[in-house]
């Protein structure tokens, strides 16, 4: 469970990214983060695994306060959040495998993992991940010979390898065209309702949002200005929270839309 | 508990027996180089080396600041002849430039001979020219100009021909297609994509040139090598720890100030 | 800043800039060409010279040429031992250099400028002082060409590694990984072949500047050059350099070789 309370966070040449944010997310839920670039979507999203900090208030998961952790705690709390990238964030060199079971390496020690020491229960687990995404056919593929959608399933496959409890995902499809883009967010939403992963979405598609979410939050200027179930959003309450009026681009399309 | 793993990765036998080779002739290598190298380890290890180390490094690290005029005197000799070197081969390996370049000349053979040529040259370490041009014209700076600027040709040519091949060529051709003889398009339409990164060349190859004239007088052809020769038989380790000192600083002078010059004319 | 005169095609200003460079540079060239005594007059004065030396060193004297292999293959393998230390411990090096793996100033700032000091004293001149310190050897030619090798291999890896894509560090660090698995799986695969292809480089390097320590002593081909001219046996030296010149390129070739497949 994440909790934060009064949280806010200041950068040092004085901009607020973060403004008295107060959120509870329960285990299991699949929340859709959607505001415009600078609304604060992604500073809110890297604060739950600490690539950035808040810089007041408490941020509780499973109620342990992170923002005071140090190195080693921190290190344990990112074996535990798994996160996905705009740009998939994977090493282009490196093979298909090598890239998902690095999601081990956390809980690896550091000499194996300099010599590729893996225990074998590593290793399936890699490959079962590969399998679910299904793209385990390319497992010892180089990762820049995938095109973009095939790169992102694997990282959704590093990211099941870390066995983590909460996924965070910062703008997964925005590189993607519009049918490759619905196929992972369906992996997404499928890995969430089979492991009861907490899984928080940060998208600028809000057709996207209304479809694949069960929570939004919406927000502006580093504020939350809306929280509540999919089911009661509408296109009006985006205008809201953007603050001005939809337009072509804030639409991905579906799959049949070209 | 059966584990699901996946597939045993193919590896084709070729690129096995090629891969074991290649570790093979890598070890084999080491120990003949590791065992029949001819290091005077009792030597190395030795009290004349504990008294050296003694008596050296402390010197070194306190130069001796009398003789800065004379080192200083050397230093403006040895950037004098580093220039006129420099200079000379910059102008000199145009041409070679040029017959080494494909898409200039034409004539596959020249191209070759050409970069035979300046890959000929570049195999020179730049201390055996000037030996040859010691014994040649005497012990003077003139030997060490003259070593410097054949030196540079080498590398200075083939980075000219790199450059020359890497224009767009569609200026040229524009500029033919509107009826200009060879020599408007050769001003029109090369030169001007070539300066800047020629002048860049010639302005980073005599950083290095600073560096090689600093040491040719070891052997006789000028600048402040002749004076590190003395010292050193007379065991005047301070003095080299003054040149050591007035090297550094210049060359790194002369590197910071090239590198700003050159980021502007790029 | 005023209107161009529209004078010609190129703008008076420009023309001005050019030719006060122009003069600038040929005005030096004139006076330290003078300074040197390496005028075109000095050149064709020295041509009896030219003519001179190069009847003395042809032809070459063969029967000398067994001698000198001995001398070669030591030349040879004190570059191979001084380029794979260098390569070894440059790797702490380069690392700790890069601004964009340890962004703090104290790290990277110290250990660049000890590397840029080091890259500015010639090797000669290294070599030099290791002979007075730990006599006439092939181990104070090592130490200088590993000295050297260090400074400029450390140099050019960590101008690569300040233009990796820093995306997948992101990654590694965000699932957990320490500096030390970040750095092993998202750097080093993108920077292993360009340190191999530099390796190589650094080898051709120091290939070239062995063949002449041995001039002060250092070891390797460099004292049998030395010994032959202070006898005046000029045959004798013409088979050295050109044995150096047929080893330098032939090693450059395959060197260059290997590098091509490799990037």
């Amino acid at each position: 469970m994440i909790e934060f309370k009064d949280v806010s966070l200041v950068y040092p040449n004085g901009t607020q990214g973060l403004k008295n944010v107060n959120l509870k997310i329960n285990q299991g839920e699949f929340v859709v983060i959607v505001g415009l670039s600078g609304a604060g979507k992604s500073t809110l999203i890297r604060s739950m695994n600490r690539l950035v900090t808040p810089t007041s208030g408490q941020l509780l998961i499973d109620d342990d306060d992170i923002l005071p952790y140090n190195q080693r705690k921190l290190r344990k709390l990112r074996t535990e959040v798994g996160m996905i990238f705009q740009n998939y964030n994977l090493v282009k060199r490196s093979t298909v495998m090598k890239n998902v079971i690095s999601g081990r390496l956390g809980h690896t020690g550091t000499f194996a993992s300099l010599f590729n020491l893996f225990p074998k229960e590593a290793v399936s687990l890699a490959y079962r991940s590969l399998e679910r995404v299904n793209i385990a056919e390319k497992v010892y593929m180089r990762a820049d010979q995938l095109s973009g959608g095939q790169q992102q399933r694997v990282a959704i496959a590093r990211v099941l390898t870390q066995q983590p409890k909460i996924i965070l995902a910062d703008e997964p499809v925005a590189s993607l065209d519009p049918p490759t883009s619905h196929q992972v967010m369906t992996y997404l939403r499928k890995v969430n309702k089979e492991d009861n992963i907490t899984t928080i979405v940060n998208l600028h598609f809000i057709d996207m949002a209304m479809e694949y979410a069960d929570r939004i939050i919406g927000m502006r200027a580093g504020e939350v200005v809306f929280d509540g179930p999919a089911s009661e959003v509408s296109e009006q309450t985006f205008e809201e929270i953007y603050g001005r009026k939809i337009r072509e681009d804030d639409l991905v399309g579906g799959p049949d839309d070209e | 508990m059966d584990l699901v793993m996946p597939p045993k990765k193919k590896r084709s036998t070729a690129k096995i027996i090629r891969n074991i080779i290649i570790a093979i002739a890598l070890i084999a290598l080491y120990v003949w180089t590791f065992t029949t190298i001819d290091v005077r380890w009792d030597r190395v290890f030795s009290e004349r080396t504990i008294e050296n180390f003694g008596r050296v490094i402390p010197q070194l690290f306190s130069p001796d600041w009398a003789a800065f005029q004379k080192i200083m005197v050397l230093m403006w000799q040895t950037l004098q002849m580093a220039y006129t070197g420099t200079l000379l081969a910059a102008i000199l390996a145009i041409p070679f430039g040029f017959f080494a370049a494909s898409n200039m000349v034409k004539s596959k053979v020249l191209n070759n001979i050409s970069k035979g040529f300046l890959n000929g040259i570049r195999a020179f370490p730049e201390l055996v020219l000037a030996l040859m041009f010691v014994a040649a014209v005497g012990p003077r700076p003139f030997a060490g100009v003259l070593a410097i600027a054949i030196g540079s040709i080498g590398m200075l040519g083939k980075l000219y021909s790199e450059v020359i091949e890497s224009i767009d060529m569609h200026v040229v051709e524009a500029l033919q297609a509107n009826g200009a003889n060879k020599i408007q398009v050769l001003f029109y339409g090369v030169i001007p994509q070539i300066i800047p990164e020629f002048l860049s060349y010639a302005i980073y190859r005599f950083e290095i040139d600073v560096r090689a004239s600093t040491i040719l007088g070891i052997i006789g052809a000028g600048g402040i090598g002749t004076l590190i020769t003395i010292s050193i038989s007379n065991r005047k380790w301070d003095e080299v720890g003054m040149i050591l000192l007035v090297i550094i600083v210049v060359v790194t002078i002369i590197d910071y100030l090239s590198a700003a010059i050159r980021k502007r004319i790029v | 800043m005023s209107k161009p005169e529209i004078n010609g095609v190129v703008s008076t200003n420009a023309k001005v800039r050019m030719t006060i460079i122009l003069v600038a540079i040929v005005g030096v060239y004139a006076y330290t060409s003078w300074a040197t005594r390496s005028t075109p007059m000095d050149i064709i004065r020295g041509w009896g010279g030219f003519q001179r030396i190069l009847t003395d060193l042809f032809p070459p004297n063969w029967a000398y040429a067994p001698q000198v292999w001995e001398k070669l293959v030591e030349t040879i393998q004190m570059a191979i031992i001084a380029t794979t230390f260098a390569a070894i411990i440059s790797v702490p090096i380069f690392l700790l250099s890069a601004a964009n793996l340890f962004p703090n100033a104290w790290i990277h700032q110290p250990v660049r400028f000890i590397m840029n000091v080091l890259r500015t004293i010639p090797d000669i001149l290294l070599a030099i002082i290791f002979v007075g310190i730990f006599g006439v050897g092939v181990f104070p030619g090592i130490m200088a060409l590993f000295i050297f090798s260090l400074g400029l291999l450390a140099k050019l890896m960590y101008e690569t590694i300040e233009s990796i894509d820093m995306n997948p560090l992101d990654a590694i660090r965000a699932s957990g990984g320490n500096t030390i698995q970040v750095i092993w799986y998202a750097v080093m695969p993108q920077v292993l072949p360009q340190f191999v292809s530099f390796s190589l480089y650094v080898f051709e390097v120091n290939v070239r500047a062995s063949t002449v320590l041995g001039f002060v002593g250092a070891g390797g081909i460099g004292l049998l050059l030395q010994q032959q001219i202070s006898f005046f046996n000029f045959p004798r030296v013409m088979t050295i350099i050109i044995i150096i010149f047929i080893a330098v390129v032939i090693i450059d070739y395959i060197s260059n070789k290997i590098r091509e497949r490799i990037v």
